[in-house]
């Protein structure tokens, strides 16, 4: 499946409830957002049902996709990520009514006139600019949240150096942007 | 660290969801205002978005799809009556109860369960804060008007990020004052005539937080 197959299932999920295009929308993207939440340290139990909790939105609130916007992959990762950080408050006993707040954002802010094309060109010109390892980097770093400690140890390089990697990666980055 | 490099690693860390709730708050209400970081947040995303496009997965044992075909209610927030994502926690700004802290400088701190202090600042027409520098680093936001300081105008929807070495002295803008959020990780420290005076403020008023 490419991205824009994942977009096209979920606009049908959209506009006629098709239940065949969730299930093979769930059959691609469930066991990801599973390896998500475990390689974010939630327990098994905690990752299978942040899983369903999330696909649940993805079925009931899929009037609020917007395939102008954002790729159903973006869209369905910003509910996983909103769903970890409540989980993650909720046991640490913080505030978790920020939920509004977010949910806001991604429907769609007035002032926010980029479309998706222009954020697609973006990500294609970072991505051919960074390397492999740099990519690497950015996703144990943003997606899989691993401290700077965790990802020396795991590249078994030292501490010094991927804070001056990440820093490195950020610079060229903005050069881009 | 330059400027833009610390704005973008806080856009970047907002993006995924790293950040604690005040900086979050923060974080998303200058989203909400600059189209520019908005706009950065959404290729951030994208690029989060591919990378669980083109992750491996971890076999789901416990539900099938059947098991989230449910039909919730479904709440759609609507544009009209939202005017900043601070103002859905605290109200609308002309209605805050602000304590006064000194002449012209007016403060309030939303319940705000976190480490990071967050609060709102108000500043009257021309009113200035005295010269300070940070134990930490202070995240500035302009909600409303704009201040100067040594660095530069700010205006709303603008951010300045200092770290320990910056010592600067805002001056809120001549017409309109400034209200900002701001987000302290440590005390500031004063400078100048009434510096000590001020410190010890701040020394007695850490033991009635």
């Amino acid at each position: 499946m490419n991205k824009s197959e994942l977009s096209n299932l979920m606009v049908k999920i959209r506009d006629d409830r098709d239940e065949i295009a969730f299930s093979m929308l769930f059959d691609f993207i469930a066991p990801k957002l599973k390896a998500y939440f475990l390689q974010n340290r939630l327990s098994n139990e905690n990752a299978e049902e942040l899983t369903q909790e999330v696909l649940s939105i993805v079925w009931s609130k899929s009037s609020q996709y917007d395939h102008s916007k954002s790729a159903a992959s973006t869209w369905i990762y910003t509910i996983a990520r909103n769903k970890k950080i409540d989980l993650l408050r909720k046991k640490a006993n913080k505030n978790t009514s920020a939920d509004d707040i977010r949910e806001f954002l991604y429907l769609g802010n007035q002032s926010d006139k980029i479309n998706l094309s222009e954020i697609s060109d973006q990500i294609s010109k970072i991505n051919q600019e960074l390397s492999k390892d740099q990519r690497e980097i950015i996703k144990m770093n943003f997606f899989d949240n691993k401290s700077h400690k965790k990802i020396a140890e795991e590249l078994e390089i030292p501490l010094g150096t991927v804070k001056s990697r990440i820093r490195h990666i950020l610079i060229k980055m903005q050069r881009l942007l | 660290m330059n400027g833009t490099l610390v704005k973008n690693q806080l856009i970047f860390d907002f993006a995924s969801g790293s950040l604690g709730p005040a900086k979050s708050i923060f974080a998303s209400t200058y989203l909400y205002l600059n189209a520019k970081a908005s706009s950065l947040n959404r290729t951030f995303e994208g690029m989060l978005g591919d990378t669980l496009f083109e992750s491996k997965g971890s076999p789901v044992v416990n539900f099938n799809y059947k098991d989230c075909l449910v039909n919730r209610d479904i709440e759609i927030s609507s544009k009209s009556d939202f005017s900043s994502p601070i103002s859905k926690i605290v109200g609308p700004l002309e209605d805050i109860n602000w304590k006064q802290v000194y002449n012209g400088l007016s403060e309030f701190s939303p319940d705000i369960n976190d480490n990071d202090e967050l609060k709102l600042i108000k500043m009257d027409p021309g009113s200035s804060v005295p010269l300070h520098s940070h134990g930490g680093k202070e995240y500035i936001l302009v909600l409303n008007g704009s201040f100067c300081d040594e660095y530069g105008k700010y205006k709303t929807g603008d951010i300045q990020i200092n770290d320990q070495k910056i010592k600067h002295t805002p001056i809120a803008c001549k017409n309109e004052g400034c209200v900002c959020l701001t987000i302290t990780e440590k005390d500031v420290i004063f400078f100048g005539k009434y510096g000590s005076f001020l410190n010890l403020f701040t020394f007695i008023k850490s033991f009635f937080k």
